[in-house]
């Protein structure tokens, strides 16, 4: 199917069609801060303000907390319940490319071995339509990772930014026909065609901070060992849980329960590597000082996660680099560590 | 300019106490990797306090790194900091004779989000923020705009009654000109009061419903100093560890009980927070309720006992029923 | 509609929900030591009863619901399967609570997760099993193992301590393996008591004094990071290569499928990858991070 393009002023006629079908999340401020949140039938604000949101999209898949099961006690005995589920169609609208990609990323954890039975499903039900970015933070680096702001290739559907319009591309099956579901959409000429990829090209170039990931898995291995290195790297971080939380490819949980009287439920919710309870035992807490935290962290990320699963477990997004309140630099840490093991 | 003068005294001093082995660390600021942000620099190499910087964005409270370093610390610490560090002397975190205290007399701090919100940009769209007496100066797309500081300043630094530390080994500049202005920095707590019961509840309910629990308001706050917070005890379960409102806000209160006393009004927990949920109306309503209940400010003097692990028969007990 | 395939949960989860726990009931508890316990238990549902299998060295994520969930390993034998064991030491939350049940209480479980001991590769070999403390659980599934399918191996040698004699557990097998004379038994206690008479001394000093051969041996190690960390290198000095050590390992767990991510080391899971490892495959992470 040849591409489209649908004028910005009627893209909430355009949601309004998608939403006949789906539940619509949209990048909103409604809730405080800028996260994707269910569409109310008319807000389009985001069309001013978009950059990038606090909140990255895996929280639909994978909620901050989320009911696991729950329980009735009959005497000694348990009653078991799941949740309940209409199985509900979902569309996300405006996800940027390096948090799609960081969607492919989760995936590979969440089917590995055992299939997820809450993320996966949510998955599958889910379709993403991308919204290129025009405008990347001094904090991005997703050009470094492989990626571009204007990637299509982990959304179904991907709209790019051609001034008053955007250029709509099919990218699978299920954005095709999300696009004969709407007669807003028009056809795109050759200059609109052009126009994308100018915008392609030139916000590409926009996306100014690098990082060197070339043998970074066997850098950071012969850098294990170094105690100074991670120490000194480790020393201004605060053992909070932003940059891991707000991560788009983080996915640590915890599991808990909760029993008011005979009524229980089990919970999971997010939680971070960063957190020295994380990995305590009774007895014993393997990485109870904070550079071992902060090595485990930068290390899954750019060395353990490779070698599990043949991909960097960051997309550059930024968010770490952006909301750390001490300034954190993953950049940094990454430059630091390959300065230090070329000099021996 | 006067910035330039006081960093260079202050990486001179910084040396010095390194070069004469008075102390093992020296934490100060340095330039930040996004623009305008400046970055905690913790070092031993007297090389790199070359690095040291002082600016109208040191925003972070220097005092909160003290408690894990061992050895001599020389710390740069502004108005709010410097109490910070005399609360952990007082409650035995730090002793006195292991800080050289290099103060900066604080004009108070430049709030980037209050600069967007007033110029309609994000701050790696600014040119140039700066501060010149009574004004901060902002270029946007080659053009300057001029703003009171009182506009873009955080508003614990409007309130700040202690600019200047008090507490100090050596004090980098002149005592600040700061006034404090007490109305302007309770604007949240204000609107809050103005709310009966039930819409103030709606409203906590509504911001701690973003809270995800990532801890950066205990992380980055000095008065947070145990070990092993409430939160993360099992035998008994205070809260439930899962991010829901109603055990989000009982962490904010109890957090809030915790620190009242050795709350400065650093305004670092509400800075800190990813998801702006605003702590401080929390923290400084505490803060004004110790200094109107108790007449005690946090972290005056090295020798008082802490204010909740002593009494005194003045103190009021009406709220005894 | 094609455009999105529709899916659902309910029926999904139904279909294999790997969080969801099996209901069991306990059947007998034993005092090992004052704080250790060891919880005889079978499946409520009679069809899982007969199905159910698993491997010495797997572990399963034990629930009692309300409180919360924790991994132990299966501390029976797959070849004496009229019930299942588990053993666990109180020590916080979820243990505290699993001490307050009696028998007929019902508890949940899920699992047989991680890998399991590697028979095959044991087989014809000489065995050398080095416990302390509760951590003999996982050995004594791999030890009643193979001495019920004994003429499968050669030589088998345990050296098992603990702190004190009130802190042995599973005195019980240790008597049986005593009297087997197709075993050679070694106990040992960090310190004796008054009515003590066996040897004093740490494991891995022990195990240096018995000296097993390296030669085609297999040395199977389980007990605290501490035992372990100095039984490694008494067991490089004995001959042993890092192939021919295995450990299990314990660490903290939430999900026991690799997902949760707190159990790594290095990128191995002890969930997922183990909790069984050759030394050889943990070395370069087990220094700094065990």
């Amino acid at each position: 199917m040849a591409n489209k393009k649908i004028n910005k002023k009627n893209i909430a006629k355009l949601l309004g069609d998608w939403s006949k079908e789906f539940e619509l999340f949209i990048p909103s401020k409604d809730e405080g801060i800028a996260k994707f949140a269910k569409w109310d039938g008319k807000d389009t604000s985001f069309l001013d303000w978009h950059r990038n949101t606090i909140v990255p999209p895996k929280a639909i898949f994978f909620p901050p907390v989320e009911e696991m099961f729950s329980f009735q006690k009959d005497k000694q005995s348990y009653h078991i319940e799941l949740p309940s589920s209409d199985g509900q169609k979902q569309l996300i609208f405006g996800i940027r490319p390096y948090d799609a990609n960081a969607l492919t990323i989760l995936d590979k954890t969440f089917k590995d071995t055992y299939e997820d039975p809450y993320y996966l499903p949510k998955r599958k039900n889910t379709v993403l339509v991308g919204l290129g970015c025009t405008k990347p933070y001094d904090s991005c680096f997703c050009t470094s990772l492989g990626g571009s702001p204007t990637d299509s290739a982990n959304v179904d559907l991907m709209l790019t930014d051609i001034g008053d319009e955007f250029l709509v591309e099919g990218v699978t099956d299920k954005g095709r026909e999300l696009m004969s579901m709407s007669s807003e959409l028009e056809e795109a000429t050759e200059a609109d065609e052009t126009r994308a990829k100018e915008t392609k090209e030139a916000t590409y170039q926009k996306v100014t901070r690098q990082l060197d990931t070339k043998d970074i898995e066997e850098k950071l291995l012969s850098s294990f060992e170094i105690q100074d290195l991670w120490e000194e790297i480790a020393a201004k971080c605060i053992s909070c849980g932003i940059c891991t939380l707000l991560c788009p490819t983080c996915y640590c949980f915890d599991i808990n329960d909760e029993l008011i009287k005979d009524r229980g439920t089990r919970f999971r919710s997010w939680d971070s590597c960063s957190f020295p309870v994380y990995t305590k035992m009774p007895m014993e807490n393997p990485r109870i000082e904070k550079w071992r935290r902060v090595r485990n962290k930068v290390c899954h990320k750019y060395e353990f996660y490779p070698m599990n699963f043949d991909v960097i477990a960051c997309t550059g997004c930024g968010r770490c680099v952006r909301q750390c309140p001490v300034n954190w630099d993953i950049t940094q840490t990454l430059e630091k560590m390959q300065a230090k093991v070329q000099s021996g | 300019m006067k910035d330039r003068e006081t960093e260079q005294r202050l990486r001179r001093e910084a040396k010095a106490l390194l070069e004469q082995g008075k102390v093992d660390y020296i934490i100060g600021f340095e330039t930040g990797s996004l623009k305008f942000t400046t970055t905690p620099l913790i070092t031993k190499d007297k090389d790199s306090v070359d690095r040291l910087i002082i600016n109208p964005f040191i925003v972070n409270n220097l005092s909160e790194y003290l408690t894990e370093l061992k050895g001599r610390v020389g710390i740069v610490a502004k108005g709010c900091d410097n109490r910070s560090i005399v609360s952990l002397i007082q409650d035995n975190q730090v002793k006195r004779e292991d800080v050289v205290i290099l103060g900066v007399p604080c004009p108070g701090i430049i709030d980037l989000s209050k600069v967007e919100g007033l110029v309609g940009k994000d701050r790696d769209e600014l040119d140039d923020v700066t501060r010149d007496g009574d004004k901060v100066v902002v270029t946007v797309d080659g053009e300057k705009k001029e703003f009171p500081a009182s506009e873009v300043l955080f508003d614990n630094c409007l309130g700040c009654e202690f600019p200047t530390p008090q507490e100090y080994n050596i004090l980098l500049d002149e005592s600040s000109s700061l006034v404090a202005d007490k109305t302007a920095s309770r604007k949240g707590i204000e609107t809050l009061e103005g709310m009966p019961q039930e819409q103030r509840w709606d409203f906590w309910e509504k911001e701690f419903s973003r809270c995800i629990r990532c801890y950066a308001c205990r992380s980055i706050c000095p008065a947070c100093f145990c070990e092993r917070c409430f939160v993360e005890e099992s035998e008994p379960q205070w809260i439930a560890p899962v991010p829901r409102w109603q055990d989000n806000l009982i962490f904010q209160v109890i957090r809030n009980i915790h620190v009242a006393g050795r709350c400065t009004d650093c305004g670092e927990c509400e800075r800190a927070c990813p998801v702006n949920i605003p702590l401080r109306s929390l923290t400084k309503e505490m803060y004004d309720l110790v200094d109107d209940l108790y007449h005690f400010k946090a972290g005056m003097d090295k020798e008082a006992a802490p204010l909740m692990t002593h009494y005194e028969t003045t103190d009021p007990e009406d709220f005894i029923k | 509609m094609a455009i999105a395939d529709i899916s659902d949960r309910r029926r999904y989860l139904a279909q294999g929900n790997v969080y969801l726990p099996h209901i069991a009931i306990i059947e007998k508890i034993i005092d090992e030591t004052p704080g250790v316990r060891t919880f005889h238990f079978n499946f409520k549902d009679e069809k899982l009863r007969e199905e159910f299998t698993f491997d010495s060295g797997q572990f399963g994520e034990y629930s009692v619901l309300g409180i919360g969930e924790a991994p132990f390993c299966i501390s029976s034998s797959p070849t004496r399967r009229d019930h299942l064991e588990f053993t666990a030491q109180r020590v916080g939350r979820l243990t505290n609570a699993l001490h307050r049940l009696s028998v007929g209480a019902e508890i949940g479980f899920r699992g047989p997760y991680g890998n399991s001991f590697p028979l095959d590769f044991l087989e014809g070999k000489n065995l050398v099993f080095v416990g302390g403390g509760i951590a003999l659980a996982p050995l004594r599934s791999l030890i009643w193992n193979v001495i019920d399918n004994r003429d499968k191996y050669k030589n088998i040698d345990i050296i098992y301590g603990a702190r004190s004699p009130a802190d042995l557990c599973f005195k019980y097998d240790l008597d049986a393996w005593d009297k087997d004379k197709s075993v050679s038994m070694a106990t040992t206690v960090d310190k004796g008591d008054e009515s003590w008479t066996g040897r004093e001394g740490f494991v891995p000093q022990v195990l240096e004094q018995v000296a097993p051969s390296p030669d085609n041996a297999v040395a199977i190690v389980c007990g605290p990071p501490i035992m372990i960390r100095f039984t490694f290198p008494v067991l490089g000095k004995l001959g042993f290569t890092p192939e021919q050590i295995i450990t299990t390992l314990e660490k903290r767990m939430k999900c026991g499928i690799g997902k949760c991510g707190r159990c790594n080391i290095g990128n191995l899971y002890v969930c997922r990858d183990g909790p069984v490892f050759t030394y050889a495959q943990i070395k370069n992470f087990i220094s700094s991070e065990y």
